[in-house]
């Protein structure tokens, strides 16, 4: 979620990729800083070190959501 | 400034913190307007003075939200003053709070005290036993500052404290070095302070993993073997220091411990050099075991898990006995674990109004 917000304050159009698990922690992170309405699209957890087979499966199935949420 | 609530009474007042998530899931003593303005003047600070922007929730660390926690903790005016000071610690930009709460790594502020402030503002144990219970300094400063971390800087478990599983230190970590009855020259001096000043040294930190070493004055290597089994324990091959390397760690010596390196003709310094030299691992024997990040991704055969030896915190507290402590580190953030000083006055003679 930083990583984002930094990314938007830069004027960088900016999607956020945050786990389930994590999904709260965003939230938080958001409000403290001040940047609620930030997009985020939603992934599965865990993503890290679930095999590359698993994250193409992911990537396949949030890109069309990451390219929506642009379009917005 | 500081929210303020209202309850009919102390009992009502402590279930609405608990709802609030204002407590560290323990009982704590009811703030009221009285207790915090004495604790107050105990940091001989007005209440207003802003101490520093805390994260990951970004609010304003005030002297008074301060004392607020200190009074929760269950703290002595007497031991304010080090309250103030550890946080102040933890605000500085190298020690990367903001990171720090929201990892998931178990990680917690280690408190270390020296100086005149461990018998004024305590006192802050450092025998037996002193990273146990017991002890009413050493429970309630370290219990303090987490609580300001809860209640200032927002870290709350699951949702900005996202530690898998953290570790009891998180509820307090506090002791003092036993200078006294150390080889060594105190942890502080060795920092750049004086012997008289009072100061308190935060570092992320592990909980303590016990290293067993039965020592025997007849073998001639009787040192070098005790710096052995301190290296295996500060950076086995699990920990973030064999992994990722770079990030500073803890070293509890107890006296006997400390005094069969001194007794070899090591000083503070020496010890953490050897230390550091042992801290290293072979490309081949340790990459297979740090899959994903880590520095298997380093084109040397050979790495170090410290930068240099001034990464490893070596002080001397406990009991006389077989084990001594290590808490090896989170080695992330910005800085990578830093560890912090700051220096402050234990003693400032300011008259605290009795207790109505």
């Amino acid at each position: 979620m930083r990583d984002g917000i930094a990314t938007a304050r830069n004027g960088i159009p900016c999607i956020a990729l945050v786990t389930e698990d994590f999904w709260p922690q965003g939230d938080f992170v958001a409000q403290s800083l001040g940047m609620s309405a930030l997009p985020r699209v939603q992934l599965p957890h865990p993503v890290a070190g679930s095999g590359k087979a698993n994250m193409q499966v992911i990537a396949e199935e949030i890109t069309p959501k990451i390219i929506a949420a642009f379009a917005l | 400034m500081t929210d303020w609530l209202t309850a009919s009474d102390e009992a009502a007042a402590l279930e609405l913190l608990h709802a609030r998530q204002c407590t560290d899931g323990l009982p704590v003593v009811i703030p009221t307007d009285e207790r915090v303005q004495r604790m107050v003047i105990q940091s001989s600070m007005e209440g207003d003075m802003r101490l520093g922007i805390m994260g990951p929730a970004g609010k304003v660390a005030t002297v008074e939200k301060v004392a607020v926690a200190a009074v929760m903790a269950g703290c002595l005016p007497d031991y304010m003053p080090v309250v103030v000071a550890a946080v102040q610690a933890i605000l500085k930009p190298e020690f990367d709070l903001t990171e720090m709460q929201a990892t998931t790594h178990c990680t917690a502020p280690l408190l270390i005290v020296n100086g005149p402030a461990r018998r004024d503002c305590g006192p802050v144990s450092s025998g037996f036993g002193a990273l146990g219970p017991g002890h009413r300094a050493n429970a309630s400063i370290g219990r303090a500052l987490r609580l300001a971390m809860i209640n200032i800087g927002g870290g709350r478990a699951g949702t900005s404290d996202m530690a898998l599983l953290g570790h009891p230190g998180k509820f307090t970590y506090c002791l003092a070095e036993d200078e006294e009855s150390s080889p060594f020259e105190p942890l502080h001096v060795s920092r750049g302070f004086t012997e008289d000043d009072s100061v308190v040294t935060v570092i992320g930190a592990e909980a303590p993993h016990s290293v067993m070493y039965s020592g025997n004055a007849d073998l001639p290597d009787n040192h070098t073997r005790l710096l052995d089994v301190l290296a295996i324990g500060l950076t086995n091959s699990a920990t973030n220091n064999a992994v990722l390397g770079g990030g500073a760690a803890t070293v509890v010596l107890n006296p006997d411990h400390a005094h069969i390196l001194a007794s070899a003709g090591l000083s503070r310094m020496k010890v953490c050099q050897e230390l550091y030299q042992r801290c290293y691992f072979d490309k081949p024997a340790q990459g297979p075991l740090s899959t994903g990040s880590g520095k298997k991704q380093s084109a040397h055969r050979r790495w170090y898990c410290f930068d240099s030896a001034e990464q490893i915190l070596v002080l001397m507290a406990g009991g006389s006995g077989l084990y001594s402590m290590v808490m090896p580190s989170w080695c992330a953030g910005s800085h990578k674990n830093s560890a912090i000083s700051v220096q402050f006055e234990s003693n400032p003679y300011c008259e605290v109004p009795v207790q109505s």
